[in-house]
C-alpha cells in the first residue's frame, strides 16, 4: 500500500500554473510532472478563503454545515482521525493560523506542527516553505529510519503565496529582474493598496499581481525540493502525492483584491494534480475539494467514512457526474458575529449560480461563453429556476 | 492476606520505578546544564523564573548543579507583566528568600505608567518612550492606541518580549535557561535542548537552553513531590497552567493539578494566550 501525501498551497490560483494554461513559466517543476499524474481540469473549492475551504479538504464537509463556525466543530471528522484509528502514521506541517491547534485542527495527528510558537515577522507572517520542507524532511527521515512497515499520511501546506507579497530578490530575478522595489516598499503596497482593497490604480494592481506571480515561482522550487527529498529517501515511488490549493486570489477581476467572500473563478477554481497512480492524463469531470478526503480513504483501502460528504475520485470511471457547492460569509460581518452576509454557489457543468442571501441577489454565469463571469444571465437563462431550486435548500439550512 | 501483601509489594515497586524515573529525568537535565556551563561562562547565562511549576523545577535543578560543581548561580529574572497573581508574587518572594536568590524583577514601567497600572485602560502610543514605539512598529502595530491587557498583541510584546530582549542585551547574556517542555504542544515534539536565536532589529543574539524539555506535566509533579520542590498554592486549588491573572483559569476547580486528568485534558485549556497568538497572525496576514 502506498503512502499518501497531501500538498496544499495557500492562495494559489489555478491559472497561475503552466499546466493549466499560464504562459509565464512560473511553475516549471509542477508542469514537468504532467506525464506522471492525473490532472483534474474542473476542480472547485468549497469556499473562497481558508476557513471556508479547508473543512472541505480535510473534513469533507461544508463550511456552514454546523451553523456559525467557531473553530473546528467536534461534529466534523478530520481525515487524520479515521486514518490514525486504522494504524496509519499521520503528520501535519503548516503555518496557517486558521488551522492551528487552538481552533481544533490538531485532532488525530501523530505529529502536528502549526508554527504558532515560532517567531515570524510582519513582512512574512508565516513559516516559509523551505522551513516547512526541513521539518517534513526531519519527520520523514525518522520515519524511514524507524523502518516502520505501516504507511503514512502526510499533509503539508505552503503559505508563501499568501499576502503580504514580499518576495526575496533571488525569486524576483527569476521572474522579472526589472522589478527593483525593496521588500519594505512591497510591504507598504500591502498596507496601502491591498489591505484597502484599492484598485483605482491599474499599475499598482499589475505590480501586485507580478509580486504574487514571483511567490508562485518561489513555491514551485519548494515543491521541487520536496519531491527531491522524497526521491532521495526512496519514498517517492511508494507514495501518491495530491497537489491542490485552498482558494485563489483576486486582482481586480471583480472589483477587489485578495480573497474575500466572492464566488468567482479566480477564487473558486481549484487545481488538482494526483501524482503516483498507474493511469495518467487529464480528467474533465467536475470535482470538488470535498472529494479529496474520501479519495485518501480509498487510497488506503479503508471503508468510506460515513460523515464525509464527498466521493472518492477513484476509480475514475465510477465517479459520477455531479454538481459542486460552496459557501462563505463576508469576513468583516463574521467578525462582528453576524452570519447574515452569507453567499452560496452551485455549479453544474458550465453553469454557475450564486446567491447573496442577505440581499437575495442572484447571479448566473455560463462559464463556457463567459469565462470571466461578467455577463449575469439570471433573468434570461432557461436554467435559472432549476439551478435556483438546487441552491435554495442550502441557504441558511442550519436554521431549520 | 497474601493477596494484600502482594498488592503492597507491587505498589512499592511502582513507587521505586517512579523514583528511578525522576532521578533519570533530573540527571538528563543536569547533563544539559553542565554542557551549557562548558560552552558558556556561567556569568554570561541567566535563568527565567515565572514562579510556575516548570520554571521552578528548572531552577531547582540548576541550583543543584551549581552547588555540586561549585559554580555561582547565574542571574535569575522574572517578568512582571502588570497582571500577576498575588499568590505567584508571594511565592517568588518566599522562595527566593529560602533559596537565597537575588531575583531581578523586570517590568516595563513606561507602559504601566501610560496605562496608570490599570488593566483595560487605553495606552496612547505617542505617550510611550522611543524604544517601546519602535518595538510596536517592529511588530507591525499601526494603531495610535491599544488597550492594556497583558496577553493582547501589543501588551504581550511590550510587557514580556521587550523586557526579555532588553535584559539579554543589557546583561550581555549569551545563554538563557528557559523551562519549555516538549509535551506542552505537539509542535514542540521536535524541539531541541539548545536553540540559537539569531540577532535582528532590537533582538540580541542568544541561545535558549531548555533543560527540562523531556519532562512531561506528570513528570514535573512526580519530581516536585519526590524532592519536595516548592510550588505555588494556586496549583492546589485547580490551576494547571499559570499565565496572567485575567487570562488563566483553573482546570478542575478545587482539584489539585496533580490529581487532575493530566493525560487527557489539555494543560493550557485555561489560557487565552494561544488565541491571542492566532489572532495576531491573522492580523498580520491582513484579516483584521
Amino acid at each position: 500500500m502506498k503512502n499518501v501525501i497531501l500538498l496544499t498551497i495557500d492562495a494559489l490560483r489555478k491559472d497561475a500554473l503552466g499546466c493549466y494554461g499560464n504562459k509565464d513559466g512560473l511553475t516549471p517543476f509542477i508542469d514537468s510532472l504532467q506525464g506522471e499524474c492525473i490532472r483534474f481540469t474542473r476542480g472547485q473549492a468549497t469556499g473562497p478563503y481558508t476557513q471556508a475551504s479547508f473543512p472541505g479538504i480535510l473534513t469533507s464537509s461544508y463550511y456552514l454545515e454546523y451553523g456559525k463556525p467557531k473553530g473546528l466543530s467536534p461534529q466534523r471528522t478530520l481525515i487524520s482521525e479515521p486514518l490514525k484509528r486504522a494504524g496509519i502514521a499521520t503528520a501535519a506541517f503548516h503555518s496557517n493560523p486558521y488551522l492551528c491547534d487552538f481552533l481544533g485542527w490538531n485532532r488525530g495527528w501523530d505529529f502536528f506542527y502549526d508554527s504558532m510558537d515560532d517567531d515570524v515577522s510582519p513582512q512574512m507572517p508565516y513559516i516559509k516553505g523551505n522551513v516547512i520542507n526541513a521539518k517534513v524532511t526531519e519527520w520523514l527521515s525518522s520515519y524511514s529510519a524507524a523502518g516502520d512497515s505501516k504507511p503514512f499520511f502526510l499533509w503539508l501546506h505552503y503559505m508563501d503565496i499568501h499576502e503580504p507579497y514580499t518576495p526575496e530578490k533571488k525569486y524576483v530575478d527569476m521572474v522579472d529582474s526589472s522589478i527593483t522595489i525593496s521588500q519594505d516598499e512591497m510591504y507598504s503596497m500591502f498596507q496601502n493598496t491591498l489591505l484597502k482593497r484599492d484598485v483605482s490604480n491599474p499599475e499598482k494592481v499589475t505590480l501586485l499581481k507580478k509580486l504574487y506571480d514571483i511567490h508562485v515561482r518561489e513555491v514551485d522550487t519548494y515543491v521541487q525540493n520536496f519531491f527531491n527529498t522524497l526521491e532521495k529517501l526512496g519514498i517517492l515511488k511508494d507514495s501518491v502525492v495530491i497537489i491542490t490549493n485552498d482558494h485563489g486570489d483576486e486582482f481586480n477581476e471583480h472589483g477587489g483584491l485578495s480573497h474575500d467572500d466572492k464566488m468567482y473563478s479566480e477564487l473558486i477554481d481549484m487545481p488538482l494534480i494526483i501524482y503516483g497512480r498507474d493511469k495518467n492524463g487529464t480528467c474533465d469531470t467536475l470535482v470538488s475539494n470535498i472529494d479529496i478526503a474520501p479519495t485518501i480513504v480509498y487510497l488506503f483501502d479503508l471503508d468510506p467514512v460515513e460523515k464525509f460528504e464527498g466521493l472518492s475520485l477513484f476509480p475514475l470511471d465510477a465517479y459520477p457526474e455531479k454538481g459542486c457547492f460552496g459557501e462563505a460569509i463576508d469576513q468583516k460581518a463574521q467578525r462582528g458575529g453576524d452570519i447574515e452576509k452569507d453567499s452560496y454557489f452551485y455549479r453544474e457543468k458550465d453553469l454557475k449560480i450564486i446567491c447573496h442571501a442577505c440581499t437575495d441577489k442572484w447571479e448566473l454565469y455560463d462559464l463556457k461563453q463567459d469565462p470571466n463571469e461578467v455577463n449575469n444571465i439570471i433573468d434570461t437563462s432557461p436554467d435559472t429556476e432549476r439551478l435556483r431550486g438546487k441552491l435554495k435548500p442550502r441557504i441558511r439550512r442550519w436554521l431549520s | 492476606m497474601a493477596q494484600l501483601t502482594k498488592m503492597n509489594e507491587r505498589r512499592k515497586v511502582t513507587e521505586q520505578e517512579k523514583k528511578k524515573k525522576c532521578a533519570e529525568l533530573v540527571s538528563k537535565s543536569k547533563e544539559v546544564i553542565r554542557e551549557t556551563f562548558r560552552n558558556f561562562n556561567p556569568i554570561d547565562t541567566a535563568i527565567t523564573w515565572t514562579g510556575g511549576k516548570d520554571s521552578t523545577t528548572n531552577l531547582w535543578i540548576i541550583r543543584q548543579v551549581c552547588t555540586e560543581d561549585n559554580i555561582d548561580l547565574p542571574k535569575v529574572m522574572t517578568i512582571d507583566e502588570g497582571d500577576a497573581f498575588p499568590e505567584i508574587t508571594d511565592f517568588l518572594i518566599k522562595t527566593s528568600k529560602k533559596w537565597n536568590i537575588d531575583l531581578q524583577w523586570l517590568c516595563n514601567f513606561d507602559v504601566l505608567k501610560s496605562a496608570m497600572s490599570h488593566l483595560g485602560n487605553t495606552v496612547k502610543v505617542k505617550d510611550l518612550n522611543k524604544r517601546n514605539q519602535a518595538e510596536l512598529e517592529r511588530i507591525g502595530s499601526k494603531e495610535d492606541s491599544f488597550t492594556f491587557e497583558a496577553e493582547s498583541q501589543q501588551g504581550n510584546h511590550l510587557m514580556k518580549t521587550v523586557m526579555f530582549n532588553q535584559f539579554v542585551e543589557e546583561n550581555n547574556i549569551k545563554a538563557m535557561f528557559m523551562a519549555l517542555r516538549r509535551d506542552e504542544q505537539a509542535a514542540r515534539k521536535s524541539d531541541e535542548y539548545f536553540t540559537k536565536k539569531e540577532s535582528g532589529y532590537l533582538m540580541p543574539e542568544h541561545t535558549r537552553v531548555s533543560a527540562i524539555l523531556h519532562f512531561t506535566e506528570r513528570d514535573i509533579w512526580n519530581t516536585t513531590k519526590l524532592y519536595n520542590i516548592p510550588y505555588c498554592s494556586l496549583y492546589e486549588i485547580g490551576y494547571r497552567s499559570l499565565g496572567a491573572r485575567t487570562t488563566s483559569n483553573p482546570g478542575e476547580v478545587g482539584v489539585p493539578a496533580w490529581e487532575q486528568d493530566i493525560e487527557n485534558v489539555p494543560e493550557r485549556a485555561g489560557r487565552r494566550q494561544d488565541k491571542e497568538k492566532a489572532m495576531e497572525r491573522m492580523r498580520q496576514l491582513g484579516y483584521m
